[in-house]
């Protein structure tokens, strides 16, 4: 028998309080997981959507505040074209866009002439055909959540297009799109002329320098930055605030887990003041005996955790067979992300253990051995 | 005087001829003064006394036992320790684990451990490694007549078997000092007697230190000097005939 041996018969003695703790810590592990996880989510399948389409820049209105925010006349593709060092420009207008009563999709309008159309992974049907109108490409997912085939006619911001091709794009948010002709999408948002950004590649990649220099050409048009897709996510207010709600829910979930834990013990310490009143009596250190209470707590802690993760891992398996979820985002817990978490979860559990075992070695034994 | 030094802690010259423990204009008062439970107490205990603390209820008995452990504090007065004052906690903390024993009235033994795990725990708190601890937990028990009962839960046993545990966990240290806070106040008189007789025993073939309090006079007579208290005061601190019974021996 040890101070470990000790503590597990402790939180053995009340079996339904001990398990409800820990299913307590578990379900505020597995949930800051789960949010932390899910806002991470949505950013990393959206940069890799935007790796998808093989950008090196996107340029965006100056000073938008998120991908969909900002507008640029469309002539300056044309003017970011002939800067030196950029091979291939592609202006797009990028919406979320009505479809029907109740549903709304990501909708992209691409120039005829746009090197965009030539990466389309086709799985069936084509690709819109020069100055061919109100046709339309869908991603696998969405054909599939919207219910639509080649042939088919779609509804889109109160126009109908004819869907020609559903493409099969690996990434969940390109899956989940539809491609229309830049012209017809302009028209139908009534916003003629204008697009929200521009895919830029440049002659040499893989510079830092080309890139750099691409870069300011490009801002020194005016009104507008180039940025690569992680700093256009990193500089994106939508995502700033997604971010910041997960991480202050979870913060509020793993503080609730340690009260959890507070609660319990401060309830186990004072059922057993006498039996603490004798370990005192005995000869057992004031250290002694917080260790062997704050043992308590991290076993607890630690089983929840295990029990959290275990949440979180089995939630990033069945979230993908769920819609509403899966066809939006991919949800991938990684060691990066858990770590963080469970560092948190025990030094609040820590800190959530010390306090009942302060208290308990305030006290005089002889008074402790006087309680019931 | 006695040499000062800090908790009972080093040793000298003055370890040698004090007393074990002494206590030394000792009051002990509650609830701000209106209660007060010992009254500028005096008393010295040799090494190898038997000593019994007799009174009746709410006279002081139990106060003074707590301070003579140091579970409790004094308002005013120092206790000694062969000599030294002990005033801090881990003075007290160190003297519980190393040199005094202690046997309540109502066992207070841990329920959800196991008779040898109940001994183990006092040699817990020194630090001892696991196989140490088992082997001279078991040896006490053996001593004590509970050879049979090591791996019972402690709930499972007589009230004089629990004492037996409970003398077990006390003794398991070597204690200079042995206190017994009416060991017989829970138990049938054929247990009393039996632990009583375990107590003495001992105490006589060990040669360690005995406080014994109690409410039965005959008991009392057993061991070589009665204390009386009244009203928090020592009214008489009397010796017996000689002891010992049985010759002091070191285990």
């Amino acid at each position: 028998m040890n101070l470990i041996g000790l503590a597990l018969r402790n939180l053995k003695r009340r079996p339904i309080r001990t398990s409800l703790s820990i299913l307590g810590i578990g379900l505020a592990v597995g949930s800051a997981l789960a949010l932390i996880s899910l806002s991470r989510s949505i950013k990393d399948s959206t940069r890799d959507g935007m790796d998808e389409m093989g950008d090196d820049l996107i340029v965006m209105q100056k000073g938008a505040s998120d991908i969909f925010g900002g507008f640029i006349p469309e002539p300056t593709v044309g003017r970011i074209a002939a800067i030196p060092g950029i091979v291939r420009v592609s202006g797009e207008l990028m919406m979320f866009a009505p479809s029907g009563p109740d549903k709304s999709i990501i909708a992209l309008g691409w120039p005829d002439a746009s090197y965009l159309w030539k990466k389309v992974p086709l799985r069936e049907g084509r690709v819109p055909e020069a100055a061919e109108r109100r046709v339309a490409v869908l991603g696998d997912t969405a054909a599939a959540s919207l219910g639509k085939k080649p042939g088919d006619e779609l509804e889109l911001l109160g126009e109908t297009f004819r869907v020609v091709g559903i493409a099969n794009y690996t990434t969940i948010v390109n899956r989940g799109m539809v491609l229309v002709p830049l012209i017809d999408l302009q028209e139908a948002s009534y916003r003629p002329r204008q697009i929200t950004v521009i895919h830029v590649n440049v002659e040499h990649r893989s510079g830092r320098l080309e890139l750099r220099h691409a870069r300011e050409a490009i801002e020194a048009l005016g009104n507008v930055t180039a940025s690569t897709a992680n700093e256009v996510l990193n500089n994106d207010r939508n995502f700033a605030i997604l971010e910041a709600v997960s991480l202050a829910v979870s913060i509020i979930a793993v503080a609730m887990s340690a009260l959890n834990v507070l609660n319990a013990l401060v309830m186990a310490t004072q059922e057993r003041t006498r039996e603490i009143g004798i370990f005192a009596a005995i000869g057992w250190s004031s250290t002694r005996i917080m260790m062997s209470i704050v043992i308590e707590g991290i076993m607890m802690c630690a089983i929840g955790c295990v029990l959290g993760v275990l949440l979180s891992l089995l939630s990033a398996v069945a979230f993908p067979y769920i819609p509403a979820i899966g066809n939006l985002i991919s949800f991938k817990p990684s060691v990066g992300l858990i770590a963080p978490v469970l560092a948190a979860a025990f030094s609040l559990c820590i800190l959530g253990s010390l306090f009942p075992a302060w208290r308990a070695v305030r006290m005089l034994p002889a008074e402790a051995l006087r309680r019931l | 005087m006695f040499q000062v030094a800090e908790d009972g802690a080093a040793s000298g010259a003055s370890a040698d001829t004090a007393p074990l423990i002494a206590l030394c204009g000792i009051s002990r008062i509650h609830d701000g003064g209106a209660i007060a439970a010992l009254k500028n107490v005096d008393l010295q205990i040799e090494a190898g006394d038997l000593v019994a603390i007799v009174g009746a209820s709410g006279s002081g008995k139990s106060s003074l036992v707590n301070l003579l452990c140091g579970i409790d504090y004094p308002s005013a007065g120092t206790v000694l320790w062969e000599g030294r004052p002990v005033r801090s906690q881990q003075g007290w903390t160190r003297l519980r684990r190393n040199s005094i024993g202690i046997v309540f009235q109502e066992f207070n033994l841990v329920a959800t451990l196991t008779v040898l795990e109940n001994v183990e725990l006092a040699l817990l708190g020194r630090g001892m490694p696991a196989a140490q601890r088992r082997t001279r937990a078991a040896a006490v028990l053996e001593r004590v007549g509970l050879r049979l009962r090591f791996n019972h839960l402690v709930t499972k046993l007589s009230g004089g078997e629990r004492q037996r545990v409970a003398i077990a966990r006390a003794i398991v240290n070597e204690p200079k000092l042995l206190l017994a806070d009416e060991p017989t106040g829970n138990l049938d008189s054929s247990s009393a007697a039996n632990v009583t007789d375990l107590i003495f025993e001992l105490c006589g073939k060990t040669g360690m230190t005995l406080i014994l309090v109690t409410h039965d006079d005959a008991l009392a007579a057993r061991c070589a000097r009665t204390i009386r208290i009244r009203d928090g005061a020592i009214v008489q601190n009397a010796a017996h005939a000689a002891w010992p019974a049985e010759p002091a021996a070191t285990p």
